[in-house]
């Protein structure tokens, strides 16, 4: 069964405004659909998470997931956007995926995302860094 | 007993980069293992978004003095996948061939590595020796023997000389002829198996929870190689085996590598002879790329690189993400080294390859109240193998 198909038939009505392209599935999901979601493509589906991408936007912060379904080559890729640049809160997927330990961590001394659940919620590139780095590093809007 | 810390790192010869690993022990007994990452940051990620679409190509070729055309293939992967962009298909054997032989010569270099980490230094010396002619090939296809500035978008820089091809074929040939021999020492030789069999073993669902990629993966047991999950370039055009092993322990790790060497030199010979009769274009005429969102990957010979383009119309991108797979493959040691002896720390440590292009500067840290530091590892590492081999001729 078509891999996409599969998904979208379980997962529709959890998913917002979606991207098809050739070997591709972007979508916006919200942050309390977010643990079925990934849940569905990493347990049902047996996707792996290849990273996240953090980026600030003017519309605010975004996380984008990458799972891979290797068997079909698909990329599923949830998105969520939080728009309190200055608060951003979403859910950690940790729990479900534990390859999303380090790029979490990464994205909230980058971006300042506090991930809600993370079992290690600590600096992972500049935690020995002498430095007092108390702000996002890349958020140019949070000065 | 009392548990000791024993600091590796952070700027270590035997780290893939600066990392730092705090091995927590139980005498002889590795009970945790924490990890430190970041002691090298150079923004390239950030620097990427102020270039151009070619000048990051450039860019990302130095993110890894190994895997120096897994990137710029990643990388153009996402550029291409943008806009949907095909590429010629001379320029798709050349991209094949490139990449394959990185994969050879990164093997062989790990293999030596570990060969020398456990005090087998013949076996370093073959590895390394027979590498050289493969670098060679690069020298006679690129003019360089690292950075090869090969990867364009659209296609690739510079043809392979048909004069040529007969050349490289030999050179092929004779690396595989001795790479039988390499082969059978490390397919063959008891000590060696009784040194790395059952070392370090990471459990295949332990490889899947931690989304592990590349060897370290496909050493236990789970189907994950970019070159048939998605087969891009050529890969699909050439015949090949992915080899998948179960135990997910160090010999596995070192056997599987050895046979991709193998399955690499096949694909590498099959380009070359398709090269002698593909005619055409190398690079399409790529203007512009639009707005939108691409990624791109490529099995690296430690495993899947990945890149995430994300591009506003400019010729620059607006965000640019790239993700290494010993980025994945690190956090598996908290699995694969717990509970091990001492002595196969190190060895664990180095079975996901690491990289040597960094540093090699090292750190002692001398702590009264246990002596063990970093030349003290590689030394019982190494009276372990010098144990098992006298065990065995005693037999």
């Amino acid at each position: 069964m078509d891999s996409k198909k599969k998904f979208l038939d379980a997962m529709e009505n959890k998913i917002c405004k979606k991207i098809d392209k050739k070997g591709r599935l972007y979508f916006e999901v919200t942050n309390e659909n977010l643990h079925e979601v990934v849940n569905f493509l990493f347990k049902e589906m047996g996707c792996r998470l290849s990273t996240a991408t953090g980026t600030e936007l003017y519309a605010g912060i975004e996380v984008l997931y990458h799972f891979s379904h290797d068997p079909t080559g698909i990329y599923f890729c949830p998105r969520v956007l939080m728009t309190d640049k200055k608060n951003p809160r979403m859910n950690s997927i940790t729990p479900i995926v534990r390859g999303a330990e380090w790029i979490e961590r990464e994205m909230a001394e980058m971006l300042g995302v506090d991930f809600i659940g993370h079992p290690r919620k600590e600096p992972l590139l500049t935690k020995n860094n002498p430095g007092n780095l108390d702000k996002p590093l890349r958020v140019r809007s949070v000065s | 007993m009392t548990k000791n810390n024993i600091p590796l790192g952070p700027f270590h010869p035997l780290l893939e980069e600066a990392e730092y690993f705090n091995l927590v022990v139980d005498g002889e007994t590795v009970v945790d293992i924490d990890m430190d990452i970041g002691w090298m940051h150079r923004g390239h990620e950030f620097i990427s978004e102020q270039k151009t679409f070619t000048q990051s190509i450039y860019l990302v070729e130095r993110i890894c003095g190994i895997c120096s055309t897994s990137h710029p293939i990643a990388c153009v992967h996402a550029m291409e996948d943008v806009d949907n962009i095909e590429i010629p298909l001379r320029a798709r054997y050349i991209r094949t061939l490139i990449g394959e032989l990185e994969r050879i010569h990164s093997h062989l270099l790990w293999l030596g590595l570990a060969g020398h980490f456990i005090g087998y230094d013949t076996v370093w010396m073959w590895a390394w020796k027979y590498r050289e002619p493969v670098l060679q090939m690069f020298e006679i296809i690129s003019g360089n023997r690292n950075h090869y500035g090969m990867m364009r978008v659209g296609g690739v820089a510079k043809d392979v000389d048909s004069e040529k091809i007969p050349g490289l074929l030999k050179i092929l040939d004779m690396v595989d002829e001795k790479m039988q021999m390499i082969a059978k020492v490390a397919k063959d030789d008891p000590v060696l198996r009784s040194r790395l069999k059952g070392v370090g073993v990471l459990s295949k669902q332990d490889a899947i929870d931690y989304c592990a990629v590349g060897p370290t993966a496909r050493a236990s047991g789970v189907h994950t190689d970019v070159r048939k999950d998605e087969p891009n370039d050529a890969y699909d055009l050439v015949d090949f085996d992915e080899i998948v092993l179960e135990n997910g322990d160090v010999y596995d790790k070192l056997v599987l590598r050895v046979l991709e060497i193998f399955e690499s030199t096949k694909i590498c010979r099959q380009c070359l002879e398709k090269l002698k009769t593909a005619k055409g274009p190398i690079l399409n005429n790529v203007k512009e790329i639009s707005p939108g969102e691409g990624l791109g990957r490529y099995e690296a010979p430690r495993g899947e690189v990945f890149h995430f383009i994300k591009t506003d119309g400019s010729n620059r991108p607006m965000r640019h993400k790239v993700r290494a797979p010993s980025y994945v493959n690190i956090p598996t040691f908290t699995a694969s080294c717990k509970g091990i002896p001492l002595a196969d720390a190190l060895i664990t440590l180095a079975s996901v390859d690491p990289c040597y292009c960094c540093t090699e500067r090292s750190l002692k840290v001398i702590d009264p109240s246990h002596k063990l530091d970093n030349i003290d590892l590689l030394q019982i590492s190494r009276d372990k193998t010098e144990h098992i081999r006298r065990e065995i001729n005693a037999d």
